[in-house]
């Protein structure tokens, strides 16, 4: 393993998280319809957001807490909170 | 929370650098302090580059070198300026022990422990979800339906500030008030440290680079070297990056990992951890309209207490003084007779004679410097011509002066630009 790209997955693969099973973060997908630049998908560092056929898909499981989403989604279709008792991601060397 | 008694002197919002040195001081000045943190245990949220200077810390916690978790004392600097496959670097060997490395989560960790020492109560898992008020006056913290109760509250909740936020005191983030962070830890062989990066045993290096690292948005790359692991990443503008990022994130610091120049310090290597955190950029707006209030101080990210100078960042040591001053303005106004704004003002007074305030107005320019696109794509292209222009000949030498305006000339940047630009430089840095 060197010179070459990895795939975000295995990159992830090496985090730690507990998982919430109620999301901490919810999107209203029907407003993202209306959304032309999308930078939700280009700018979360987890990759939470992707496209599946014409609709926004997103998944809060590999979620590292930045707050970019919250930030950068235009049209507030993002609902954002911290996840609760202890859970999501736990850095240990960051 | 049911087992926590529900009155306390203070309560701190969030134990990262910020909460936690000001829970130390005020504990080790008697004050009965409780302190709340929304990861499992502290540290386990934090997310920085690499560096923090020492001297502050040192103030705080008089013993701080002899237990904190120092992983190598900065002894080299080296600022790099790239494009393509080229790069200029800029290489400062001192001896100096003025900055060292580290991972934020273990050096959290450790000062929430000289907190707890102390005497602070700190319970983990909890997320505070509101203030607490009594009219105007903060009277405690809520999380969820629950609620406990103090005489102040001290906010150190870093820069997705939630509870200032909903508590209508600061307004919702702007892509323009913050940069985006990613980073990776990778274990790197001992010998790479050795060898590539050239250190010696407990010596360590910061690394800034600047150019088409980015893309050329604005922002930069980093890189530090941890006991035996290196630490890498990429910070870019937050509304830059919305209209300029044409990739995914995570793909720029990967991309950097295997740079042809850079490829040789992480051959073999193994990723330990990836991250990614906001980081307060255009400080002035982000500032909370007043730091003091009646029952409530704000320190830290969430105050927007942090420097960027392109070349190197201080927020860990920025964060933990201005919790340490809001300890001082704490005891001062308990001396006073209680914890009003009036009694609290020593705070804003203390962050205005403190290094931190002295930084932050002496480089006020800085934000706008960082947004000068030109820094991050015309001028290390122009460095890196230069240099080969300079360097790189078959028969005929070149003259310097010649070259300079050559190499802009060939990167589009005229004369005027030049000296205008060289002029914003050096007044702001
Ligand atoms: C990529 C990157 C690189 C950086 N590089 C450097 C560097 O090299 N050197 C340097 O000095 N600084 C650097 N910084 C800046 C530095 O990390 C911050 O300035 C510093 O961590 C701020 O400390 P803080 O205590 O204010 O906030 P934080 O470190 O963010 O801590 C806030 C704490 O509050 C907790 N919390 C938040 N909300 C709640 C809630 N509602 N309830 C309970 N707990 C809560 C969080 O879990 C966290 O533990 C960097 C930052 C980033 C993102
Ligand atoms: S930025 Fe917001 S509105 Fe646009 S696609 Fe992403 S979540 Fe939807
Ligand atoms: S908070 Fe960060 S990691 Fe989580 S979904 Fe939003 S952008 Fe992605």
């Amino acid at each position: 393993m060197s010179a070459a790209e990895q795939r975000l997955e295995d990159i992830l693969n090496n985090d730690i998280w507990d998982v919430d099973p109620n999301p901490h973060i919810t999107v209203d997908s029907e407003k993202c319809k209306n959304c032309n630049t999308k930078p939700c998908i280009r700018l979360c560092p987890a990759g939470c957001y992707t496209m599946s056929e014409k609709t926004l898909v997103f998944s809060y499981e590999g979620c590292v807490e930045c707050g970019t989403c919250r930030v950068v989604c235009p049209l507030e279709a993002i609902h954002w909170e911290f996840p609760k008792s202890g859970r999501g991601i736990y850095f240990r060397f960051s | 929370m049911a087992e926590i008694p529900n009155k306390f002197d203070v309560i701190v919002i969030g134990a990262g650098p910020a909460g936690s040195a000001s829970a130390y001081y005020l504990a080790t000045k008697g004050f009965k302090v409780l302190m709340l943190e929304r990861g499992r245990s502290p540290g386990s949220k934090n997310v920085f580059g690499g560096r923090v200077y020492v001297a502050p810390l040192r103030e705080i916690f008089s013993d701080f070198e002899k237990t904190a978790p120092i992983h190598r004392w900065v002894t080299r600097e080296r600022m790099s300026f790239m494009y393509g496959n080229e790069l200029v670097s800029l290489d400062y060997e001192g001896n100096d022990h003025k900055s060292f490395t580290t991972y934020l989560s273990q050096l959290v960790a450790w000062m929430a422990l000289k907190a707890e020492t102390a005497g602070v109560s700190i319970v983990n898992d909890i997320t505070v979800t509101g203030l607490l008020k009594e009219g105007n006056k903060v009277i405690g913290i809520k999380s969820g339906n629950e609620s406990v109760k103090a005489d102040v509250v001290i906010d150190a909740e870093g820069v997705n500030r939630l509870v200032l936020e909903s508590a209508g005191t600061v307004p919702p983030l702007k892509p323009s008030n913050v940069a985006l962070g990613v980073k990776e830890v990778v274990k790197v062989n001992p010998e790479v440290l050795a060898n590539e990066f050239g250190l010696g045993d407990g010596e360590g290096m910061a690394w800034s680079l600047m150019g088409d690292v980015t893309s050329g948005l604005p922002g930069g790359g980093f890189i530090y070297t941890n006991k035996d692991s290196v630490s890498i990443g990429l910070v870019m503008l937050l509304d830059n990056a919305i209209s300029g990022a044409n990739d995914e994130v995570y793909r720029y610091v990967e991309r950097l990992k295997a740079h042809p120049k850079l490829n040789k310090y992480f051959k073999d290597s193994r990723i330990m951890e990836y991250s990614a955190h906001l980081i307060p950029e255009d400080v002035w707006s982000l500032r909370p309209p007043k730091l003091a209030y009646d029952g409530l101080l704000i320190a830290g990210d969430a105050a927007g207490f942090l420097l960027n100078l392109g070349y190197t960042y201080r927020g860990v040591d920025f964060a933990a003084y201005s919790g340490y001053l809001a300890g001082k303005a704490i005891e001062q106004a308990h001396e006073l007779g209680g914890m009003s704004a009036i009694n609290l003002a020593a705070y804003p007074k203390l962050l205005d004679q403190s290094f931190i305030m002295k930084n932050l107005k002496r480089f006020n320019g800085t934000n706008k410097l960082m947004h000068n696109r030109r820094l991050f794509t015309a001028y290390p292209a122009m460095m890196v011509s230069l240099m080969k222009r300079i360097y790189s000949l078959d028969y005929e030498s070149q003259k310097i002066f010649n070259t300079v305006l050559a190499s802009a000339k060939e990167n589009g940047v005229g004369p005027f630009t030049l000296i205008s630009d060289g002029i914003e430089v050096i007044r702001y840095l």
